[in-house]
């Protein structure tokens, strides 16, 4: 029973963790204003080159840099689009997740070739000096690979950042009146590019999590609604730090909970808890419980003397 | 007034014929461009052109039965994107068509086993679960409009947030012999329904083909000429784009804006519902996890690349038909990887997006 429980948190930390990282970063983007539907995209593209980097290079760190490296570089794009072209945002979120499904399988069979599930160099798990021995939690919560730790700083880091500094603060500005912010002397769309690259180098660290650190292969589609997930805990979270951890950290548990349950004997229909994110988060945006309500210009283009 | 000044004139068209030709031109630039990037795909693979291009064309048109499956392919693609343009028009954008189709394969299934469908007398046969599935599609796309004119919920958010539960739905109910899986009759029974009664299934127009052309076509271009008459000349027509203009000065006109939200987003449902009951009725034949397999997704595509036509609809959806034909043959008898489909698909999407902008950016 007590292996199984640590099994479970255990678990929970390792499912949590991608979500995590993305959705702490998709959250500054959208408190600026840029809804990515692309972290999906990112993710995935970022998992398929940080596999690759750590073929070519022989090491994680390798995989790493090259995942961030491409998740950067979609984003990069997302933001020109978003931003200065004022395409809409949801439809080209849309077109660069079927890209990158169409353009990481068809790389991973010319590359990889066919179903090889070739192991990676990867991150192997990081023991906490003197943590890792607490009973029952050590070994659960302090022996993990290091982007989980990294997940844990960067939601401390993104937390003062957003509700401590002048960026926190110009970038909650943007997002909720463009025009106000301008006026005050804000660059709206610098401001706003930062924010999209934030999330993207967040999701990249995500996307790399899945394959370099987690199952240390990747495989074709393997972000499968990861990216829809993320975005779903931002909004349940209702664009804040802490209510986006408690969000992912949730989703985790639900995701952990199919195995475990299934192994102890209890009867519970899988289909249901996989269901359970998006039926919290429908219940939040819905305002039944609390209201949750996005930044005012959240998908809106902004342009200078125009309406 | 000069509100509904633009209405009237845009419902006229006469807008449109103001515009220039270069934004006619950028559509079509970004379409053959994203299918040049496919082009060049197939040559990096190192199967020769030749080869790839012609095992596409056997797959889109090479044979009846390569074309019967692609124009079916393109059923479901056309009723979802004619769903999207009928909530675009309110200025509603509904993600949720793979939700939609989802929640229709279920209910036309449910119908078709176990309401009794088969026992109905002639069309009614089959003509009950369509009913059933559209009427489900609807019910989820209403929930979404209600969502949005009671509380004020981003449509976008909840679509795609039902889409993920109808998903899930699907699963749970071919997991269970008490909702739609089939009778175990041992450990290796498949997660699946049974095949539903033969006269529950879409009436095939051609005869002595493998895959044979269903109704579905007919239900198609029927719902499609509804839709385009019923937006261009119709009082709701005109009301939807009156809200989807300037929802304030509708609702001061007296317009019951939120009866029209609701509305029109149970319509869109709707026809995502009809596309999935399509799908299992003329198809499949059964329910199983995972059925829509991404025709929701590139139904909605097929819809914003259309632009708010549903000619253009009809037409991408055709197009699409044929690059998921096209593509699973080269697949087959080319070994170049199908995903080049997809990567071109995504190329498109983007491009069009972009085509879009600037096109909006000239003055009209």
């Amino acid at each position: 029973m007590n292996e199984t429980l640590q099994a479970f948190v255990s678990s929970s930390l390792r499912l949590a963790t991608p979500l995590v990282l993305a959705a702490t970063g998709e959250m500054v983007s959208e408190q600026a204003g840029v809804l990515n539907l692309s972290l999906e995209g990112m993710m995935l593209s970022a998992a398929f080159m940080g596999a690759f980097g750590a073929k070519v290079t022989g090491s994680p760190m390798g995989g790493l840099a090259f995942g961030l490296g491409a998740a950067l570089l979609l984003a990069l794009v997302q933001a020109w689009l978003s931003v200065r072209v004022r395409a809409n945002q949801l439809v080209v979120g849309i077109g660069f997740n079927i890209f990158a499904l169409g353009a990481t399988t068809f790389l991973y069979r010319q590359i990889f070739g066919g179903l090889s599930r070739e192991q990676i160099p990867s991150f192997s798990a990081l023991e906490v000096p003197l943590l890792h021995r607490i009973p029952f939690l050590g070994p659960a919560v302090f022996s993990q690979a290091g982007l989980v730790y990294v997940a844990a700083a960067l939601v401390a880091v993104t937390w003062w950042l957003v509700a401590k500094t002048p960026f926190g603060l110009a970038v909650r500005a943007v997002g909720e009146n463009p025009r106000a912010a301008d006026q005050a002397g804000l660059a709206v769309e610098r401001i706003r590019f930062l924010a999209v690259l934030y999330a993207g180098g967040c999701a990249g660290l995500a996307g790399v999590f899945l394959s370099v650190a987690s199952i240390s292969t990747f495989t074709e589609g393997m972000t499968n609604g990861a990216g829809y997930l993320a975005v779903t805990a931002v909004i349940l979270g209702g664009w804040h730090s802490v209510g986006v951890l408690g969000a992912c950290l949730l989703f985790g548990a639900a995701t952990s909970l199919q195995f475990v349950l299934p192994a102890l004997g209890v009867p519970i229909p899988t289909a249901g808890l996989v269901m359970l994110p998006y039926v919290l988060a429908l219940v939040a945006v819905s305002g039944v419980i609390r209201r949750s309500r996005p930044p005012a210009a959240l998908t809106l283009p902004f342009r200078r003397g125009g309406h | 007034m000069s509100d509904i000044a633009d209405v009237a004139l845009g419902a006229a068209g006469l807008t449109r014929a103001r515009r220039l030709p270069v934004e006619r031109l950028l559509p079509l630039g970004a379409l053959v461009g994203s299918l040049a990037v496919g082009l060049v795909l197939v040559r990096a693979t190192g199967v020769p052109l030749r080869d790839a291009l012609a095992a596409f064309w056997e797959g889109v048109g090479g044979s009846e039965f390569a074309m019967v499956g692609s124009l079916n392919r393109g059923v479901p693609l056309a009723l979802v994107g004619l769903g999207y343009i009928l909530a675009e028009r309110a200025n509603l954008t509904n993600v949720g068509g793979e939700g939609q189709i989802c929640m229709g394969g279920i209910f036309s299934a449910a119908a078709s086993l176990s309401w009794g469908a088969g026992k109905l007398p002639g069309p009614l046969a089959f003509l009950f679960p369509l009913l059933a599935g559209t009427a489900a599609g609807a019910l989820w796309g209403a929930l979404a409009g209600l969502l949005k004119a009671r509380r004020g919920s981003n449509e976008v958010i909840t679509t795609l947030l039902l889409t993920f539960i109808a998903l899930q739905m699907v699963y749970g109910s071919v997991q269970s012999v008490h909702l739609l899986r089939q009778p175990m009759t041992d450990s290796a029974t498949l997660p699946e329904s049974l095949e539903i009664p033969s006269v529950t299934q879409l009436p095939v127009l051609t005869k002595d083909s493998g895959l044979p052309l269903h109704v579905g076509l007919v239900i198609e271009l029927l719902v499609a000429g509804v839709v385009a008459v019923g937006l261009a000349r119709s009082a709701i027509g005109l009301e939807l784009r009156a809200v989807g203009l300037n929802e304030t000065a509708s609702r001061r006109a007296g317009l019951p804006v939120e009866r029209l939200v609701i509305g029109a987003l149970a319509a869109s449902g709707a026809l995502g519902g009809l596309a999935g009951a399509v799908m299992v009725q003329g198809d499949q034949h059964y329910l199983t996890a995972g059925f829509s397999s991404g025709f929701g997704f590139d139904g909605l595509v097929v819809g914003l690349l259309a632009r708010g036509s549903a000619v253009g609809v009809v037409a991408f959806a055709l197009l699409f038909g044929c690059l998921r034909s096209g593509g699973m043959s080269m697949e087959m008898s080319a070994s170049v990887p199908s995903a080049i489909v997809v990567v071109c698909q995504g190329v498109m999407v983007v491009a069009m997006a972009t085509a879009a902008a600037y096109s909006r950016r000239r003055p009209a």
